[in-house]
């Protein structure tokens, strides 16, 4: 039974996933189906048109077994041999320094804001209690 | 009938090694034993060990890709579970991710031109922190190549999941927005997955910057291409 209700899950998945990709292809959109249909889930999701029960199970088995999803496509560096020469060293060289890179700065930056932001709200609630007692 | 046959083994080969690479790490949890990467080795040494060509390989693989679509809409489920958190920090997030994605495309492109790597090069991995159809579209779109793209793509999705954890040990973030999100810009689904680790919140956080880098992406990528001047 359980096996039942998560294939169905699945189905309406992938019915988002066929949306999403007709709205990219009906209006030649570069952004891909798959993101248009995770959209159009979340909105149907708030909006409660698409109770959360539904997909539950669907969801959390497939996000289980995300990585192997990718599995597949990764092994196609194997086409790629090229990746060994010097010029495949050089470009492999730039992407893992600027991927270390950007997560550097990403995670600093956002956990300054996150920071400001919450220090900002303790000020404001501060002010609130000290206009309050005066 | 054979074909189906050697397409069901194929499918039978990539989920075994992942499984056992998954217990492996789960056992010993050294980061560079990440599934995506090891489950990838085995099973290209035994392709090449076989003699079988990844054309035939993906007749069984393709139907495992074919999840990845309907996988990425899953992603909606922790979004919807965390959307409080989602409202509450939509301004560091959206600022986030716009640093994280300018400061990605912008340092490969300035660091291969620095290298010396030539201009269809380039253009192909400029969008190496997007989501590979995301990427792929960029990437042509600004006269690079797609199956290029997608391997740039795949490298900094595992380089990323494993250099991730003392990136954020060495600059200090410790915050699950941060490492969510940071994850998420950098590393795409790969990085999302390796986020699940941490916490749920982590994980909605970098399924959201994914989503959004893919959008932002999109648009920031022939700018950044312009100023580089190709």
């Amino acid at each position: 039974m359980k096996i039942l209700t998560t294939v169905f899950q699945f189905g309406i998945l992938y019915l988002f996933y066929f949306i999403g990709s007709y709205i990219q292809n009906y209006f030649h959109l570069a952004i891909p189906g798959s993101i248009i249909g995770l959209l159009l889930l979340f909105i149907c999701l708030c909006l409660k048109i698409v109770p959360v029960k539904l997909i539950e199970n669907g969801a959390t088995f497939l996000l289980s077994i995300l990585v192997l999803l990718f599995v597949p496509t990764t092994v196609g560096i194997m086409n790629y041999p090229s990746l060994l020469s010097i010029h495949g060293v050089l470009l492999v060289a730039a992407i893992l320094l600027s991927t270390g890179i950007s997560i550097a700065i990403a995670g600093t930056a956002i956990q300054f804001f996150e920071k400001k932001g919450q220090k900002r709200t303790e000020v404001q609630e501060c002010n609130k209690l000290s206009s309050r007692s005066a | 009938m054979q074909q189906a046959l050697f397409a069901f083994c194929m499918i039978l080969l990539t989920v075994l090694a992942y499984f056992a690479m998954t217990k492996l790490y789960k056992r010993y949890s050294y980061s560079f034993l990440l599934p995506v990467l090891t489950a990838t080795v085995l099973i290209i040494v035994t392709l090449v060990i076989l003699n079988i060509p990844y054309k035939d390989y993906m007749m069984g693989g393709q139907w495992i890709t074919s999840l990845l679509g309907p996988g990425v809409v899953a992603l909606a489920y922790p979004l919807y579970k965390q959307r409080h958190y989602l409202m509450k920090y939509s301004f560091t997030i959206a600022g986030g991710v716009l640093i994280a994605t300018i400061s990605g495309m912008f340092s490969v492109g300035l660091l291969s031109k620095i290298l010396g790597i030539n201009d269809t090069l380039t253009l192909s991995i400029i969008p190496k922190s997007l989501t590979s159809p995301v990427a792929m579209e960029v990437a042509e779109g600004l006269g690079g190549n797609a199956s290029i793209a997608t391997v740039c793509v795949t490298l900094a999705g595992i380089f990323g999941a494993l250099a991730a954890p003392a990136i954020f040990k060495m600059m200090r973030v410790h915050s699950p927005i941060g490492r969510g999100i940071a994850l998420g810009s950098a590393s795409h689904a790969i990085g999302t997955s390796k986020a699940a680790e941490y916490s749920e919140l982590t994980f909605s956080m970098s399924s959201v910057a994914m989503a959004l880098c893919a959008i932002i992406g999109t648009f920031i990528g022939p700018i950044v291409a312009g100023l580089l001047r190709f």
